[in-house]
């Protein structure tokens, strides 16, 4: 999938339309900075945005070539039912997939802490990760 | 983290997800979407649902999960160095009917005509803060943790105070309310909302209102202070955009200026302390203090005994989210009907609402926080068998907004009850509501 730089900027909530600026306002004379100009002549007004911060591109880990035989952590955000959404998950592979192995964990710090003990345990002793999920 | 991962999520946090995801430096994440919502469904119809397809990309849901995980990486997947997001050009010009068009069209406004920040606005605007332009006044975004922060300066609050028609002797409010880092327009599902109580010399100073309808649009100062806080959520926070940033299924009016009134200082029953002073302030400072909740009850109510008792027995029986806050305002004719029945300050009364308050008991029982307390029910221990035979329609004997909330918990309980003394004396009404207390921020710093 390749991603171009005008949706990435609507990914990361800046819409493309604020950074044509002064062209897509046909900007094609000196503005007047009056308020009380008519409402045909042009003002120059400023930008109200903040700065968001610079995002790091973070590559994705390398993926496993099977999951057979390996141990895959089923993990919880804590949001109601992804308990038993998960072990619903556990049971298709049970069904499907009789030779991975899966273990449940509940992530702590709720839905947006960090868990850096759980991943280190996933790292240490496991294969990958699913984790669910909104509602 | 340094291991795959198959992130699940259902379809109505699409945006919200794919926009995270992108935010923090990961912009294809292998993202798998299922119906939504799960949370109400049996086992047999989540099953059904890892069976069924993604309805994004139309595949087998279990298949794209595994795939997630052993397809190997795309050259784009590997990529790395860094995105500066561009937030757009440091003017814009056009005619005025345009620029309002074009502001609003880009989420930047709430919808209603602004005045346009030009230069010599702007400039006007700053001479209400001794503050350099160019100063970092703090960081915000649509939920501290879950969203990139973004940073903003002093010019850039005073730009959005300018198109919330906020007067330049305001900006040292609106500059408080900035630096608490607290956004109007929270990123939840539950269409938060948010208050702003003002106290101290500066609500004379500014002529803020705190008395006949203070809530309500009659005052510049409440109806413009309130107004910026959401503009500049938006536009300095990255707040505010409909599934990406905000998920409020329903939303909230109470956004347009986010209940933003000072209290009454003047008419406090006599011992009893405006709100900055009871989180630590002086009297006569400034002070700005937020709030945060869902609802706010009118109740017009004249009851045939004491308001101690009718207040009690509101908080016993009111729900929104069941989460033990609640915030009162009270008009300075109910705050002194509590005063005259033994309450000698706002502690003293918010100690005896939170002793004596009750707690429904099918309103306990059915709250997915309470689920081990229903366990142990069932399972005979006390006292929370005792609880489950009083049966649902019974009122348990503790409070919900004692914190914490557990009954039997071993730490000194504390109440979770804001009160707020505003009002016109009009009549012998007040207000009471879910909201809870989540910071205050001095305005004299910003003069």
């Amino acid at each position: 999938m390749k991603l171009n730089r005008r949706k990435l900027l609507s990914l990361i909530g800046v819409s493309p339309a604020v950074l044509a600026g002064e062209s897509a306002m046909g900007a094609d004379s000196k503005p007047k900075r009056n308020a009380a100009a008519p409402m045909a002549a042009k003002l120059e007004v400023l930008n109200p945005k903040g700065q968001p911060p610079t995002i790091p591109l973070i590559p994705m880990a390398p993926r496993i070539p099977s999951l057979d035989g390996k141990l895959i952590y089923l993990v919880s955000d804590g949001f109601a039912g992804a308990d038993r959404f998960l072990a619903q998950i556990a049971l298709w592979f049970q069904k499907n997939m009789p030779a991975v192995q899966t273990t449940y964990r509940l992530k702590e710090g709720g839905l947006a802490g960090d868990d850096p003990k759980l991943w280190a345990e996933i790292k240490a002793k496991g294969s990958a990760m699913i984790m669910a999920y909104g509602h | 983290m340094g291991f795959p991962t198959a992130p699940i999520v259902t379809i109505a946090f699409k945006d919200l997800a794919k926009s995270n995801a992108a935010s923090r430096g990961m912009p294809l994440e292998r993202i798998t979407f299922t119906p939504h919502p799960l949370t109400n469904k049996t086992d047999a119809e989540m099953y059904a649902a890892l069976e069924g397809n993604d309805p994004v990309t139309g595949k087998n849901v279990m298949k794209e999960i595994v795939d997630a995980l052993t397809v190997p990486l795309t050259a784009e997947e590997k990529k790395t160095g860094t995105i500066s997001p561009d937030t757009g050009p440091p003017t814009y010009s056009d005619t005025p009917k345009n620029l309002q068009r074009f502001y609003a069209d880009n989420n930047m406004t709430d919808y209603m005509p602004i005045v346009l920040p030009t230069e010599e606005e702007v400039e006007a605007m700053l001479k209400g803060t001794s503050h350099k332009p160019d100063e970092i006044v703090g960081k915000l975004s649509p939920a501290k943790g879950a969203f990139p922060e973004w940073t903003f300066n002093v010019r850039q609050v005073a730009i959005n105070a300018v198109m919330a028609g906020a007067q330049p002797e305001y900006l040292p409010v609106i500059l408080a309310i900035a630096s608490t880092g607290q956004p109007s327009l929270f990123s939840s599902t539950s269409s938060f909302a948010r208050m702003v109580v003002v106290n101290g010399p500066i609500r004379d100073k500014i002529k803020m209102n705190y008395g006949i309808g203070a809530m309500g649009p009659f005052n510049d100062a409440n109806a413009t202070i309130g107004r910026a806080w959401t503009l500049l959520s938006k536009n300095l926070g990255g707040c505010g955009m409909p599934g990406q940033t905000y998920m409020g299924t329903h939303g909230t009016s109470l956004n347009y200026n986010n209940i933003c009134y000072a209290e009454t200082e003047d008419k406090l029953p006599e011992g009893w302390t405006p709100l900055h002073v009871q989180h630590g302030f002086k009297k006569d400072e400034s002070v700005v203090t937020i709030l945060s909740g869902w609802s706010l009850s009118n109740i017009c109510y004249f009851p045939s005994g004491a308001y101690p008792e009718l207040i009690k027995n509101w908080l016993t029986h009111f729900f929104s989210t069941g989460n033990g806050s609640a915030t009162l305002v009270l008009d300075p004719t109910v705050a002194n009907d509590v005063k005259a029945h033994g309450h000698a300050t706002k502690e003293d009364f918010a100690n005896y609402l939170m002793k004596e308050t009750k707690t429904p008991a099918w309103m306990y029982w059915d709250s997915p926080f309470n689920r081990n307390s229903l366990d142990q029910a069932k399972a005979g221990v006390e006292p929370y068998a005792t609880y489950l035979k009083m049966g649902p329609e019974a009122n348990l004997p503790f409070s919900r907004y004692a914190r914490p909330t557990r009954p039997g918990a071993p730490d000194a309980p504390r109440s979770g009850i804001e009160i707020v003394v505003m009002g016109g004396e009009t009549n012998t009404y007040w207000l009471g509501g879910d909201f809870s207390y989540l910071t205050s921020a001095s305005v004299d710093k910003w003069a």
